[in-house]
């Protein structure tokens, strides 16, 4: 009966991921049919775009680090990846499995190019915040622009900019960010901020043309006074100096950001001053790093295939796979792949169950269905923006969204973080191992991923804080996420 | 820098191994960065002048026949010391030493001569299927160094029912190479497949091919290992130093249990690899020279690997110097064997008792 309801990519995903069919057995069909399409798109990209050039722009990028393919964005508008976190009622692609979708799609955007799938990914990254601290002000400019940039091909990105040169562990874990030794300062004058200071590695910095930054008001006390701001690329005093030559996932490009004097508006604050890490970075993380698991898992999971593909090729009349211990060790290799799926897919789960009901309630949807053009009326925008219109909309998160749920969906995300990792760079540098001195095309696959696997043990905190994460949260309680609280206290008093 | 703690050796090797690292560090590390991209600077052949200078360029070759006549030992400290700048350059260094072994087995000083004029370097074919027949070689080699026009190349080459030295030149007729322009690792020799098309040799071993070849193989083993701990030495001593000034969580990073774990790892990895080193360098067989290559290569690789970590996002960029470490060590490990046929063919020999 399933098979003939289900594509090629339906049944595969079902065998992949029980969970899923149990999930389409009970009545969850209509999203799931989403689900099945973005990944016959992601597919279709990997086959049609993202493959085919991958190793040839890899190495160009390491003559040309400044290089970028715009190409990869336009390709990726013609899917719609670059809405993945924008909610449908504002003209996105996200609904009911958000979370689980855009794991999905990193899985398989991974497996063909983890380069060009970051470059694609890590704009979403840059619009979570904006989502998340229900900024609607910004809701009908900026994510409107993108979605309809979007449709006509012509990609307007964001990155997400929380690492600086001094402080990149430090800017991921609140106890750490209070001793943290900052560059980036936002002084508060009439009307706004001034921005000065620098950010660094940061993901499609040099594309973006929107940009969510955090930054202290009073670097004596980053944490209390820690601030997320939406910055434009046209700001005077804005910009991006360099790029680095980075070892793996080449064909994003990891940019400093430099800020000379920045004017930043009252209205470009995303939330609450000082909530930037409790209730910004936190809650991105939360969401964030059990995709990178899924990236990581997409990685491994491109090097199963070539490795496969290699052992399934003739050399001198052998193949390698009649040997047993290269059935063991595929055997091995797919394991350490469904045992990352098994942890990012809990962290996706219980992602959509908690945001599922913050972005699908009466109060949003009632807000949502209001023509844009009230939201973005003078009165509407200047409220929405006001201490009173952010209180009303943290208001409605707190009653969908509870601290427990959030402080859980970070350590679920930690831990899917890290595992997948290690288990993606075991898994490559195994392949090449067994594969030894070879030419071939495989092994030319297997050694980029060998690099680019290398990256998901660093980025979205590295592996040791991840583990931190869990300890505290998991064993000693001491980490604990808290959704934005209505009617804060000034933080500058 | 923190050296090797404990390992003690004569003042002879210590002497070579202070004099190997001031080599490394006046020739090699000035252009170990640049050269990742430049196959044939002028800056590695003067790097190979001054190793002739000082007696790498036939290190093994005895006496008699126009070599330095070295001890195995002697070679794999200056490869380790050289290898702490440049891996690359070490391996090139190693395969063209690696690559005269058979001689020794022969009396051609002529060719010794011939082969070490200095530029280009020799170099060892030992993956992929080559066979001598009838005077002729054909087949193909994969991950073959130094190659570049006039290139003598050992090829471990298929004869009869068993295997023989066998030299070819590149640039000579039925000697073809498709350069791979993008390896992972071993940046500063050029890298490339050999396809033999009938090719003639200029030189084959008559006699003693089955022993030259595992005295070359031994060679390449015992090379390799250095070189990997090499590796390791620069890991430690990056992540080392980086770790006592980068600040992080309240402190500095050296104080985070898990940055001292993995320093000590490394320092526990420098140790263990000059000991299997050593040890084996006093044995002829070939068995304790694939154990220490293997235990040396996942050394390094582990070594590069966490170094890149301490370094977080620094680690991953090319300018900080660390993630070349990476690559250069996974190929310690990937040539010139695939590391379980390798240990399947450990099995074999101690049961065979060969
Ligand atoms: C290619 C790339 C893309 C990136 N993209 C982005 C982006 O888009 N946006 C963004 O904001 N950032 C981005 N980053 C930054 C990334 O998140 C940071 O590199 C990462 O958080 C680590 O910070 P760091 O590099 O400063 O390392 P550090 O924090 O300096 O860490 C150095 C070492 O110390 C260890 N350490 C630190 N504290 C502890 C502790 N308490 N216990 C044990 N060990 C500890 C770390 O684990 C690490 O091994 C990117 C980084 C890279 C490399």
């Amino acid at each position: 009966m399933l098979g003939q309801e289900l594509s090629e990519t339906g049944k595969r995903l079902f065998r992949d991921f029980p969970i899923l069919r149990m999930l389409w057995e009970s009545g969850r069909k209509k999203g799931l049919r989403e689900t099945i399409a973005l990944i016959e798109k992601a597919e279709e990209f990997n086959r049609t775009f993202a493959v085919p050039r991958a190793l040839e722009l890899d190495m160009r990028m390491e003559r040309e680090p400044e290089y970028f393919d715009w190409d990869i964005m336009r390709e990726a508008c013609k899917y719609r990846f670059l809405s993945i976190f924008i909610p449908k009622q504002l003209g996105g692609i996200a609904g009911e499995f958000m979370v689980t979708n855009t794991s999905l799609l990193m899985d398989e955007l991974c497996s063909g190019c983890s380069g060009i799938a970051l470059a694609v990914g890590a704009h979403s990254l840059g619009v979570a915040p904006v989502i998340t601290s229900g900024a609607m002000a910004h809701w009908d400019t900026v994510l409107k622009e993108i979605v309809e940039g979007e449709l006509k091909r012509q990609p307007v990105t964001m990155a997400y900019a929380i690492t600086e040169p001094s402080a990149g562990t430090d800017v991921e874990e609140p106890e750490y960010l209070e001793r943290a030794k900052l560059s980036l300062e936002a002084k508060k004058v009439k009307g706004g901020y001034v921005l000065n200071g620098r950010k660094c590695f940061i993901s499609d910095g040099s594309e973006a043309k929107y940009f969510t930054v955090c930054a202290a008001l009073d670097r004596n006390r980053p944490l209390q006074t820690w601030t997320t701001f939406l910055v434009e690329r046209d700001m005077e005093g804005f910009s991006t100096p360099r790029v680095e030559l980075k070892m793996g996932q080449r064909a994003s490009h990891a940019a400093e950001l430099l800020f000379e004097d920045v004017f930043v508006p009252d209205s470009h604050v995303l939330g609450y001053e000082g909530d930037g890490m409790g209730n910004g970075i936190l809650m991105i993380m939360a969401a964030s790093r059990g995709p990178v698991g899924s990236i990581a898992t997409g990685i491994a999971r491109g090097a199963l295939q070539h490795f496969l593909s290699w052992a399934k090729t003739k050399r001198n009349g052998k193949r390698p796979i009649d040997e047993d211990r290269i059935r063991m060790n595929l055997a091995d290799m797919w394991g350490m792949i469904q045992e990352n799926r098994g942890l990012y897919m809990s962290n996706a789960m219980l992602g959509d169950a908690i945001f599922g009901k913050a972005l699908d309630n009466p109060v949003m949807n009632l807000t949502l269905s209001l023509p844009s053009s009230l939201r973005t009326m003078p009165l509407m925008r200047n409220f929405l923006n006001s201490y009173y219109g952010k209180a009303m909309i943290n208001a409605v998160l707190r009653f969908y969204i509870k601290d427990e749920d959030m402080t859980q969906l970070l350590e679920t995300a930690s831990l899917a973080k890290f595992s997948c990792a290690d288990n993606a760079m075991e898994l490559c540098s195994r392949a090449l191992s067994i594969m030894g001195p070879e030419d071939s095309e495989e092994r030319r696959w297997v050694e980029k991923c060998y690099r680019d696997a290398k990256l998901t043990q660093i980025y979205e905190g590295t592996n040791q804080l991840n583990r931190m994460v869990v300890n505290n949260i998991r064993f000693e309680e001491t980490l604990r996420v808290e959704v934005p609280r209505p009617f804060k206290k000034g933080v500058m008093a | 820098m923190i050296g090797v703690p404990w390992a003690k050796e004569s003042k002879q090797y210590a002497v070579l191994r202070s004099n190997a690292l001031n080599f490394a560090a006046s020739e090699l590390a000035p252009m170990a960065d640049d050269l990742e991209n430049t196959v044939d600077s002028p800056l590695f052949w003067k790097a190979v002048e001054k190793a002739g200078e000082m007696g790498m360029l036939a290190a093994l070759v005895p006496e008699q026949l126009g070599g330095e006549g070295v001890d195995l030992y002697s070679l794999c400290v200056a490869l380790e010391e050289s290898a702490v700048e440049c891996a690359g350059f070490a391996a090139a260094l190693l395969f063209h030493n690696a690559a005269l072994v058979p001689l020794v087995y022969s009396d051609r000083k002529d060719l010794v001569e011939e082969f070490t004029g200095g530029k280009p370097l020799c170099t060892v074919a030992t993956a992929g299927e080559l066979a001598l027949e009838e005077g002729r070689v054909r087949g193909s080699a994969p991950f073959v160094f130094n190659v570049l026009e006039g290139t003598v190349a050992l090829l471990f080459a298929a004869a009869g029912d068993g295997r023989t030295a066998a030299y070819v030149k590149m640039g000579t007729e039925g000697v073809e190479t498709r350069v791979d322009p993008y390896p992972l690792g071993w940046r500063v020799s050029n890298f490339a497949t050999l396809e033999m098309k009938d090719a003639r040799p200029v030189f084959v071993l008559d006699k003693s091919g089955k022993e030259a070849l595992a005295a070359t193989e031994r060679t390449l083993y015992l090379g390799l290992a250095a070189i990997a701990n090499g590796i390791v030495r620069k890991a430690f001593q990056k992540a080392y130093d980086y770790a006592r000034q980068r600040y992080q969580a309240g402190k500095i990073i050296i104080e985070h249990q898990a940055m001292r774990l993995m320093l000590a790892r490394m320092l526990c990895a420098m140790e263990e690899g000059r000991a299997v080193i050593r040890r084996a360098c006093g044995s002829e067989e070939l068995g304790p020279a694939i154990i220490a290559w293997r235990r040396a290569g996942a050394n390094a690789c582990q070594a590069a690997m966490d170094g890149v970590q301490i370094h977080g996002g620094y680690g991953y960029m090319r300018d900080y110097g660390m993630e070349r470490l990476m690559r250069d060590a996974k190929y310690c490990q990937m040539f010139p064997r695939p590391e379980e046929e390798q240990l399947l063919r450990l099995l074999d020999m101690a049961e065979s008792g060969s």
